[in-house]
């Protein structure tokens, strides 16, 4: 699957386009995404923000603000756990956008926090299952602060993270 | 035991990467987005609100961010104790001033505890995020005046400051843990900061040079924390000054005022770094 990084070479942050394309490349295998699909990412190495926007599904193409990939410990370094957590999630999400059977959820801009945080503990879950490190106690604690601190909502989580395959109407029954 | 441990001595696990204050003021990333913020291209910083989609983790950020300074403050107060023979003289302090010192050592012991489950709590690992190490080289002045001055009323004050926002944001938010914990942490972080005015006046009554020598030293430990205009007392100052629990740890209304302009102060020379930053950027290419 062809998976395009730009820019070419960065000159604010250390990162390294290559390493980002191979991750991206063995994520895009293992989400399942459709073969063939052109997959394009760009990052802006300007902003130490973290904002990932989706432009296109097909093709796929992410703009990224580099602070994304950044890693926590290591001001402009590139952190590979980063990239897996940042391109895992919204690789699955598309994967789901692309997929009839998902269902059709509003456009990224109108889908309300609450369940913008549903979908991201989905895509997570799915993340971890894959054998990646998806920082569950995190994912948890971005769903009570939508959701409530209450076992009620620690309930609605563990359905979302265990999931392997939900729809949207599903998604959004769940968190009510 | 030697005295004065100078900062790369303090025994860290291979979990914690230190930053220093220069890598964050250079990093050419904040100029350019200060320039994308004055041309209006660019988003501005916010008070901390549980609507902002990446409000968590900049909690967590913040928070480990606290973790760190009170293992510092930790190691700082406990310096503080052992580095001064008792006297009267600028490099001596009263055994009184070694027995506060030694009451904010347990806090912070606790602190730190506190600061480790919250961490679990909120899905942080301990070390996280890199460690800035400000507030213990703040703690290694010679003069105890000054460390008391730089450590408890400057960095402790903003810590008042950060316990208040983020306590209101565990309220915000909901989340009952984030809110209780910065409220007992905040009580605390009180009497550390009055311990510092108090001792600041008892120790400087028959020198007022000493003094403002030291509340000079507050100036500039303030103005850098305000990490340009970040920390301050206007709407949209992302951490707002807690002008009521400054007032109760010994400040004075116009001290507190100075601290607001400070940070304005902040916010100007910022924003000029960034634009002649853009500026010379634009010439040279």
């Amino acid at each position: 699957m062809p998976v395009s990084v730009s820019p070419d070479t960065f000159t604010l942050v250390d990162f390294d386009p290559a390493a980002i394309a191979e991750t991206a490349e063995e994520l895009v295998g293992q989400v399942g995404l459709p073969a063939g699909l052109d997959v394009r990412i760009t990052i802006d190495e300007r902003t130490p923000l973290g904002r990932v926007t989706v432009e296109s599904l097909e093709p796929l193409v992410l703009r990224i603000e580099g602070g994304a990939f950044e890693d926590p410990k290591r001001p402009r370094q590139l952190s590979r756990a980063r990239v897996v957590d940042v391109l895992g999630l919204h690789l699955f999400q598309a994967r789901d956008r692309l997929d009839p059977a998902f269902g059709a959820p509003p456009v990224d801009a109108d889908v309300p926090i609450a369940h913008k945080v549903a979908w991201d503990t989905h895509a997570m879950g799915r993340v971890e299952r894959l054998g990646h490190p998806a920082q569950r106690q995190r994912r948890l604690y971005h769903f009570r602060n939508r959701h409530g601190f209450t076992d009620a909502a620690d309930a609605a989580f563990d359905r979302l993270w265990s999931a392997d395959r939900l729809s949207w109407p599903e998604l959004v029954e769940i968190v009510g | 035991m030697k005295r004065s441990l100078p900062v790369d001595e303090l025994a860290r696990d291979d979990r914690f990467v230190r930053s220093s204050i220069e890598d964050r003021l250079t990093d050419p990333r904040s100029a350019a987005r200060a320039g994308a913020v004055a041309e209006g291209r660019g988003r501005r910083r916010r008070p901390i609100s549980p609507d902002q989609p990446g409000a968590p983790d900049a909690a967590r950020s913040l928070m480990h961010g606290i973790f760190v300074g009170e293992v510092q403050a930790l190691e700082g107060a406990g310096r503080t104790c052992w580095d001064f023979d008792l006297g009267a003289g600028d490099d001596e302090v009263p055994f009184e001033l070694k027995l506060d010192m030694a009451r904010q050592c347990w806090d912070e012991a606790r602190h730190v505890e506190i600061s480790c489950a919250l961490a679990a709590w909120m899905g942080t690992a301990i070390g996280e995020f890199a460690e800035s190490t400000i507030l213990y080289e703040a703690a290694c002045n010679d003069d105890p005046v000054m460390r008391l001055t730089g450590v408890n009323r400057a960095l402790e004050g903003l810590a008042i400051d950060v316990f208040n926002t983020m306590r209101e944001f565990g309220q915000a938010a909901g989340d009952p843990v984030l809110e209780f914990c910065e409220d007992w942490m905040l009580a605390d972080e009180v009497t550390h900061v009055k311990m510092g005015s108090d001792w600041l006046r008892r120790l400087t009554a028959q020198d007022p040079d000493r003094r403002a020598r030291a509340l000079e030293f507050q100036k500039v430990v303030d103005k850098l924390f305000s990490y340009g205009g970040i920390r301050g007392d206007d709407d949209d100052s992302p951490v707002r000054l807690a002008r009521r629990f400054r007032e109760l740890a010994g400040f004075a209304a116009a001290e507190i005022d100075e601290i607001a302009e400070l940070s304005r102060e902040a916010a100007r020379d910022r924003a000029a770094k960034a634009s002649a930053r853009q500026s010379a950027s634009r010439q040279g290419g």
